[in-house]
Parts: structure tokens; C-alpha cells; sequence
């Protein structure tokens, strides 16, 4: 009996893998056609809007939705990446600014549609905008960088025109209709779903798509996976041509050696979160093809509480910001893959340009740095604690250790304090770490913007706490600027004042390493820093 | 006679169900309140857009329902919980219950399928390494348990992947349950290779087979030992007794002295300890479940933990006491399968 069972099951096996042969050529071909991508974060909402949304939602949604408008790209290095400067028509034909600034004009696509066939109008836009700027969103936030406030502002003028009014002349207005934020939805579509208690169908959207994007959401699995069908009557691309692609798919892999593996092995067609030390072996074996773009809207710190003792003061700043092991940091934490901020020399003692972030004058130095303890009153020096992340220890661990050792030779005697992810953004958000390790990142990245945001206000991003009335009303008066001379006097102005208080000391901005399939083409860094999957090709 | 002993274990189990209400309840409040107490306010992590300021943050307390006060969040939590609502999930944005019914099977397969791989494995082991006690067996056999105990489960989960999926290239890519080009069988019991089964899809049935392997294969590893030594440890005493000296000396064949008489008699704390290592396989196989994109729950819960997200860690910890009374109680049935004799009160 217990033979002929295992007869069975083995002809039963012999079958199947006779059966898996012959289906290989048929699935062989769909691969090519299909663009695996791998992460070790995943999509929750098919929404980026709502709170609590990742990053990989919001990539999702650049390939699900049509904007008004979308950023163009440019070469940096031979690399490819988005491009403030050039704003081109998405969903909009064409648009106009007017003399004063203060009116933008959208004609969209006579041929637009949205995924279930009716045709996209400027109903649907102002619908979608007014939900940007009332609903409890995380659209809000960002829309109001750009003078976005209020639905009186979007007004209808025919079915196919579009009109925004601004408060004032803000350069940021437009980039802000490219970002993530204010897609354009099926208005009808949409209000079918909504109720009184959620007029603006934030649950239902969370899980349904209702747009016009070259992708159609085919499965989606929160966690797990997304599979992606190709709308192949969108004609949004640069060649007015469908996406590449006729399926994506994007698979939550938590392993980064797994995902390693994945692409190696060819099983994976694209991935940008690999370890440091993966990217290296996997570039120099050869047979991938590694694309590293520096963030250059992203920035990694070692922050001080400007508020807290002894941070409060200035020398003891300096004194950390030439007490750091710049180069060994730069090599042990991220293998030298970045733009290191640190180690330029400024021959006048002045800002070399007007553009944040800039690499500052500072080295090790170690006589310096006591030079500046001693000024502080403190030449015996002092105990902190140096935090950071248990999400980013593959980098920081390495960093805070080669932070304890140098401080140690000063006399700072360092703890290292190692944080849930969770803990670390409540501790940040309430001010009550002394020294730490983080990074931020700025969709529209201009100087002003970023001494905005990351240097003023009692809030979340102002890491280092610092309160400097000066520094703020030169930011706030540069977010108006029209003219350029002065905006990058304002922006050399603020740089040079920056190196002088030194709230926070710039590390670096680390590389994007996407690593994909030697015939993948076309990828480019995006302001999200995530794959936009309309991007790519296969050869 | 049959009926009765029948009757007797479910009215058994029925008491022990009973009793372990109060413990349950006890552990629901309790997760509830350390939740709320360890540091970490889920709002600010989840409003982490790069605009995200103080609405955001009050906006995300609303919508979780922190800005009442935590006696109140209790009440509304039991009362939720009575309503069979285990709340929403602020990083999967799905609700809870959902979420674990869709990652159960998965967590209980993969555990099922290791431990039975893992008993497959450990009885006849230990069988053989009690049989001839002190000799090349017993010590190759007590090797083995070491080496699997020593090495953590996701070490030879890297291994076994590195092997057999990145060097020969016979195993399917770790990544879940099934190869992302398959499609999957109408879900009916959330158990894949019984779903394919069900659905008549054989080359379904061997893609899914062919994913579990080697997770289940790296859980097993891990604990042979236990099972392999308690196994050899009550064999021994088995086939040192007297109804088994009777046995030998009446002349009945080796295989119904070792197997019917001594291996029967030295199963009972196999069980005991198979069902302790089930319950502690279900929770602890998070990294294993990590290193193969395995979606289950224990990495879930691990997720949520860092990110301070309350209601699945909740409703996890809720989940797992649950099945670990269940399986005490299955525990128990098996008792008076094994040994008629048995009537634990």
C-alpha cells in the first residue's frame, strides 16, 4: 500500500515538472514585458493623501494618477534626475503664468481620459484641488508652501480650462501641482462614494483608484504586493505612447540580502534599498547595472538642541563640528557612496554660492575643537547622549561609534542610544534629544525652502531647535524674491550665517542606489526618491 | 464505554475553555495598557510626510482615537472587541481583523509544515539514538540537535537560500507564499497547498509546495532538538521497563515491542512538549517569516511594535492567546487519545 502511494506521488511530481517545462516559453515571454520591482517598505493606501501614508505609496500613485502638470528631467553627472526647473503639461496641454504672477492658467487634453472611460474636465480638477486644500489631508501641508489654501482659489472657466489665483507671486506654486499631493480624480466616480461623515471619499479611495494614470491597480495586497495593468489608452508619456511596461509588479521583500539575491539572480528587474555594502559587491561583479544618484533633496545630520546646555552654545557647537571624523564616518557609514557636506576650504571666508545645502569649511581637527571647549567654559568637557534610529542602524551604528571614539578624545563622553523608529519621531517632535543622527528630504529643494522649513518654527523638522529671528525673516523674504541676484545674495547670506551658528553640522547626501537588470533603461531619481515605474523600459 | 470517554474529554475541554476566560481578559487589558505606556506616540511617527506638522499629528490622534483619555480608549477598545471589531491597522491601512485572517494561514501553514517536518525528523531520531544509547548514532544524532539549536533560525534561512536559491538554483525565490507569475486558487481555507488541492490545480500545488520548503525546512531545524531529546530520554525509560522486558521475552517481534509497546508508552511528553514548541514556533518565527517575505503575522506584529501601531499588536497578542489555550486544549484531547488513563482536571 505505503508503495504504490509513493508511486503515485512521484508520477504525480514527474507530471507536474513536466507540465512547469512546457509552460516556460509562454510565461518567458510576459516576463519581458513585465517589470518586477522589490522593497523593503511597502504600500498601504492607494491614496497617498492620507495620513500615514509610505513612501512607496506615493510612487504608487505618480503611476495611478495623472497630475495637472509634472516635472521634467534633466542629466546630472550622466545620471538622470527630475528637474525643478522645467515644469511640463500632464494632464494640462498647456498652461500660462500670467505678467504679474499672480494667475495660472491649465487647458487640459481634449483626449484625456480617466480609467473608466469619461473623459477628464476641469470639474473633475477643481474637485480635486478643493479636496487638496479642505480635506483633513496631507495634501493641506503641502499645498500651502505653494500659496495653495483655499478652493476660492481654483475656479472652472470652461470645461477644458482651469484657472488658479495666487495671494502672491510664489514660485513654488506650480511645482507644488506636480508633487504627489494633488492628483486629479474621477469627481463622479468619487462622489458616488462619498458619505456626509467623509465628503470627500477619503476611505473609499484609500482602497479604490479613480484616476487617469498610465497604470491600473490589478491586485493589492497592503504589506505584500501591488500588480499593476498598463491603461493602454494613456498617452501622457514623453512619446505619447503607452507606459513600457504591461505589468508591474511591486513586491514587499523585508530581507535587503534577499533582495540582493533577487536582483542578482535576475528574478528581480529593479531595486533602489539595497545595504551599502551590496551595492558595492553587486557593481563590482559587473553584471548589473548600478545607477547612484546622490540625493540632492535629501540631507543627513548630526543634530544639537540649540535650546538644551550645553548646546545652547555656540562653541560647543563648533567644537562637535570639528571634533567629527568627517572621512571615516563618510567611508564606514555609507561605503563613500554620497555627497559628502563637509571639507572645502572657502578662500574668503565667504559662501562659495547662494544654494543650500553647501558643503561646509569643516575638518577634523582636533586642537580646534578643544580651542572651542575651552572657550565654551567647558575644556574638561562634558557627558550627552548621541541617538538615533533602530531603522537606520545599518548606517548609524558604524557613525555613532566613530562619534563616541573622537568626542571621547575631547573629553566629551558619549552614550549611544539606539531608538525604535516610533520613539525616536516623539522624543525629535518633543525636543527632548540633546544629540543626534537624522535626515530630511524636500520635494521642491530651494535654498529658501529649506531654511524655511528645517530652521524655523517650534516644530518636528527644526532638528536643532535653533530660534534665530534674523535667519527667519531672510528665508521668509526670500520665498518672494522674483529677482535672482538678490534671492542668492539672500540664500550666501544665510549659508554664511549658517556656518557661523552652526546649529546642526550637514553630513552628507547619500547615494540612491537603484541596482536593476542590465536591460533596464531609463531610470531617473525622482523628487520622491522612489521608482516612478513610467520612467522605465526593458531593451 | 466510547461515547462516555468521548463525552468526558469535551466536557474536559469545555471547563478548561471556560476557565481561561478570565486569563484572556487579563491579557487583552493588559496589552492595552503597556501599549500605552511604552514611549512612542504612533502620531508622530505615522505623520511623517515631509510637510506633516501639528495638524497632521492631531488629525492621525483622532483618527486612532488618542486624544481621549486612556480609560475611556479602554472602554471603547472592550466594547469594539465585543463587537468583533479589532480596530484599524495605521500601516497596512486595513482593518485588523482582516489582516490577521488573511495572514493566519499563512503563519499557521508554514508552522504546521515545519512541525511536522520537525516530527518526521526528531521521533525516529531519537528512536535510533535510544535504541543503541553511547554508540556512533546516539552521538551523531546528539551532533545534529546541537548544531541546529546553535544556529538562529535566520541564519540557516540565509543559508539555506544562499544554497539552494542563489548557488544551485533549485529552489523558488524566497519571496511569500507563492511565485508572483502564479495565480492563486479561490480561497477557501487560506491554507495554499490545500486551496490548490481543493481547486484541482496540481501545478499550483507544487509551485506553493515548492515555496514552503525551505522556511519550514530552516523552522525545523531549529527544534529537532527539543523534540529529538525528549524522545530519546522517554524511549529509554520505556524500553527499560518491565512491560517491555515482558514483551521481549514472550517473543513478539521487534517492531511491535519498539513501536507498539515502548513508543507509544514514551509519546505522551513528545506531545506536550510538540504542542509548547507549536505555540512558541507561531510567535517566534518572526525572522524566519522576515528573511522569506513569508506574510504572516508574527512579522506583522513586529512591524506594528516598531512602529508604536497599537491595534495590531493588540489584536496579535490577543490572537496568540487565544490559539496558545487552543492548543493546550488540543493538547489535552491528545492526552486521552494516547493514554485512556489520563483525566487531567
Amino acid at each position: 500500500m505505503r508503495f504504490v502511494s509513493f508511486r503515485l506521488a512521484t508520477s504525480v511530481l514527474a507530471t507536474t515538472a513536466l507540465l512547469l517545462i512546457a509552460n516556460a516559453p509562454s510565461q518567458a515571454q510576459t516576463r519581458a514585458e513585465t517589470l518586477r520591482y522589490v522593497t523593503g517598505a511597502s504600500v498601504n493606501t492607494l491614496d497617498p493623501n492620507i495620513p500615514g501614508s509610505t513612501r512607496e505609496s506615493f510612487a504608487l500613485s505618480m503611476s495611478t494618477y495623472d497630475r495637472l502638470v509634472a516635472f521634467g528631467r534633466k542629466q546630472l553627472n550622466g545620471k538622470w534626475v527630475f528637474d525643478l526647473g522645467t515644469i511640463t503639461g500632464e494632464l494640462a496641454e498647456s498652461y500660462d503664468v500670467s505678467p504679474d504672477g499672480l494667475k495660472l492658467t491649465f487647458r487640459l487634453r481634449k483626449d484625456a481620459k480617466f480609467q473608466d472611460g469619461s473623459p477628464v474636465t476641469a470639474e473633475d480638477v477643481k474637485w480635486s484641488l478643493d479636496r487638496c486644500v479642505t480635506a483633513p489631508i496631507l495634501g493641506k501641508a503641502q499645498l500651502l508652501t505653494g500659496s495653495l489654501t483655499s478652493a476660492d482659489q481654483f475656479k472652472v472657466i470652461d470645461p477644458l480650462t482651469i484657472e488658479v489665483t495666487l495671494p502672491k507671486p510664489d514660485k513654488l506654486a506650480l511645482p507644488n501641482l506636480a508633487t504627489v499631493y494633488p492628483m486629479i480624480i474621477n469627481s463622479k466616480l468619487a462622489k458616488a462614494h462619498a458619505t456626509p461623515d467623509d465628503p470627500w471619499a477619503t476611505a473609499w479611495l484609500k482602497e479604490h483608484t479613480a484616476g487617469s494614470g498610465a497604470y491600473v491597480v490589478e491586485t493589492f495586497k497592503p504589506g505584500e504586493q501591488v500588480i499593476l495593468k498598463r491603461d493602454e489608452n494613456w498617452n501622457r508619456g514623453s512619446a505619447n505612447k503607452p507606459a513600457f511596461f504591461k505589468r508591474v509588479i511591486v513586491q514587499s521583500v523585508p530581507e535587503p540580502a534577499t533582495r540582493a539575491n533577487l536582483v542578482e539572480r535576475g528574478d528581480a528587474d529593479l531595486v533602489v534599498d539595497l545595504q551599502a555594502s551590496d551595492v558595492q559587491s553587486l557593481e563590482a561583479k559587473g553584471k548589473l547595472k548600478v545607477i547612484s544618484t546622490p540625493q540632492y533633496n535629501a540631507i543627513t545630520y548630526v543634530s544639537m538642541n540649540n535650546q538644551m546646555p550645553p548646546f545652547d552654545n555656540v562653541n560647543v557647537r563648533r567644537a562637535i563640528a570639528y571634533a567629527l571624523p568627517y572621512d571615516d564616518m563618510f567611508k564606514a557609514a555609507l561605503f563613500g557612496r554620497g555627497a559628502p557636506l563637509f571639507g572645502v576650504t572657502w578662500p574668503d571666508g565667504k559662501p562659495l554660492n547662494g544654494i543650500y545645502p553647501f558643503q561646509q569649511p569643516v575638518k577634523m581637527d582636533l586642537d580646534k575643537a578643544r580651542e572651542y571647549l575651552k572657550a565654551a567654559g567647558l575644556p574638561e568637557g562634558f557627558s550627552t547622549t548621541f541617538s538615533f534610529n533602530v531603522g537606520q542602524s545599518s548606517t548609524a551604528e558604524p557613525m555613532a561609534a566613530l562619534v563616541k571614539e573622537s568626542l571621547a578624545k575631547i573629553g566629551i563622553k558619549v552614550d549611544i542610544q539606539k531608538l525604535p523608529d516610533a520613539q525616536m519621531s516623539t522624543q525629535i517632535n518633543e525636543k527632548k534629544l540633546p544629540f543626534f543622527t537624522e535626515g530630511i528630504v524636500a520635494w521642491l529643494p530651494s535654498t529658501d525652502y529649506f531654511y524655511r522649513n528645517f530652521y524655523t518654527g517650534n516644530q518636528r523638522w527644526n532638528y536643532s531647535s535653533i530660534n534665530n529671528p534674523d535667519l527667519a525673516a531672510i528665508a521668509q523674504e526670500a520665498r518672494f524674491e522674483p529677482d535672482k541676484a538678490k534671492y542668492e545674495e539672500a540664500g550666501r547670506k544665510l549659508n554664511a550665517m549658517h556656518f557661523d551658528l552652526m546649529p546642526q553640522i550637514m553630513l552628507w547626501q547619500p547615494n540612491q542606489d537603484a541596482v536593476m537588470a542590465s536591460s533596464i533603461e531609463g531610470y531617473t531619481y525622482e523628487f520622491h526618491r522612489q521608482v516612478d515605474y513610467r520612467d522605465v523600459s526593458r531593451k | 464505554m466510547v461515547m462516555t470517554g468521548l463525552g468526558a474529554t469535551m466536557a474536559r475541554a469545555g471547563r478548561r475553555l471556560l476557565s481561561s476566560l478570565p486569563a484572556l481578559f487579563g491579557v487583552l487589558v493588559f496589552t492595552f495598557l503597556l501599549m500605552r505606556v511604552l514611549p512612542g506616540d504612533p502620531a508622530v511617527f505615522f505623520a511623517s510626510g515631509p510637510n506633516a506638522g501639528k495638524e497632521e499629528i492631531e488629525q492621525i490622534r483622532k483618527q486612532m482615537g488618542l486624544n481621549k483619555s486612556v480609560p475611556e480608549q479602554l472602554v471603547f477598545y472592550l466594547s469594539d472587541i465585543g463587537h468583533g471589531n479589532l480596530g484599524r491597522s495605521m500601516m497596512t491601512g486595513q482593518p485588523v481583523l482582516k489582516d490577521l485572517r488573511e495572514r493566519l494561514p499563512a503563519s499557521l501553514e508554514l508552522t504546521f509544515t515545519a512541525l511536522l517536518i520537525a516530527l518526521i525528523a526528531a521521533v525516529p531520531l531519537g528512536v535510533v539514538a535510544a535504541l543503541r544509547p553511547g554508540s556512533v548514532v546516539d552521538h551523531g544524532v546528539r551532533l545534529f540537535c546541537a548544531l541546529g539549536v546553535c544556529v538562529p533560525t535566520f541564519v540557516s534561512g540565509l543559508l539555506l537560500i544562499y544554497v539552494f536559491y542563489y548557488l544551485l538554483g533549485l529552489a523558488p525565490d524566497p519571496t511569500g507564499r507563492i511565485d508572483v507569475f502564479t495565480s492563486l486558487p479561490p480561497q477557501r481555507t487560506g491554507f495554499l497547498s490545500v486551496d490548490f488541492l481543493l481547486a484541482g490545480d496540481f501545478d499550483g500545488w507544487w509551485a506553493a509546495c515548492k515555496q514552503l520548503v525551505l522556511p519550514a525546512a530552516s523552522m525545523a531545524l531549529f527544534v529537532i532538538a527539543p523534540l529529538a531529546r525528549i524522545t530519546r530520554a522517554s524511549m529509554l525509560v520505556s524500553l527499560g521497563s518491565d512491560f517491555v522486558r515482558t514483551a521481549r521475552s514472550v517473543g513478539l517481534s521487534w517492531r511491535k515491542v519498539v513501536v507498539t509497546y515502548a513508543l507509544r508508552n514514551a509519546i505522551l511528553p513528545v506531545i506536550t512538549i510538540a504542542g509548547i514548541v507549536f505555540s512558541t514556533m507561531l510567535g517566534a518565527n518572526v525572522l524566519v517569516e522576515k528573511v522569506f517575505s513569508w506574510p504572516g503575522v508574527a512579522s506583522y506584529a513586529l512591524d506594528a511594535l516598531l512602529s508604536s501601531d497599537y491595534a495590531p499588536v493588540q489584536g496579535f497578542v490577543l490572537l496568540m492567546a487565544s490559539l496558545f489555550v487552543l492548543v493546550n486544549l488540543v493538547v489535552d484531547i491528545c492526552y486521552g487519545i494516547a493514554d485512556p488513563r489520563v483525566s487531567i482536571e
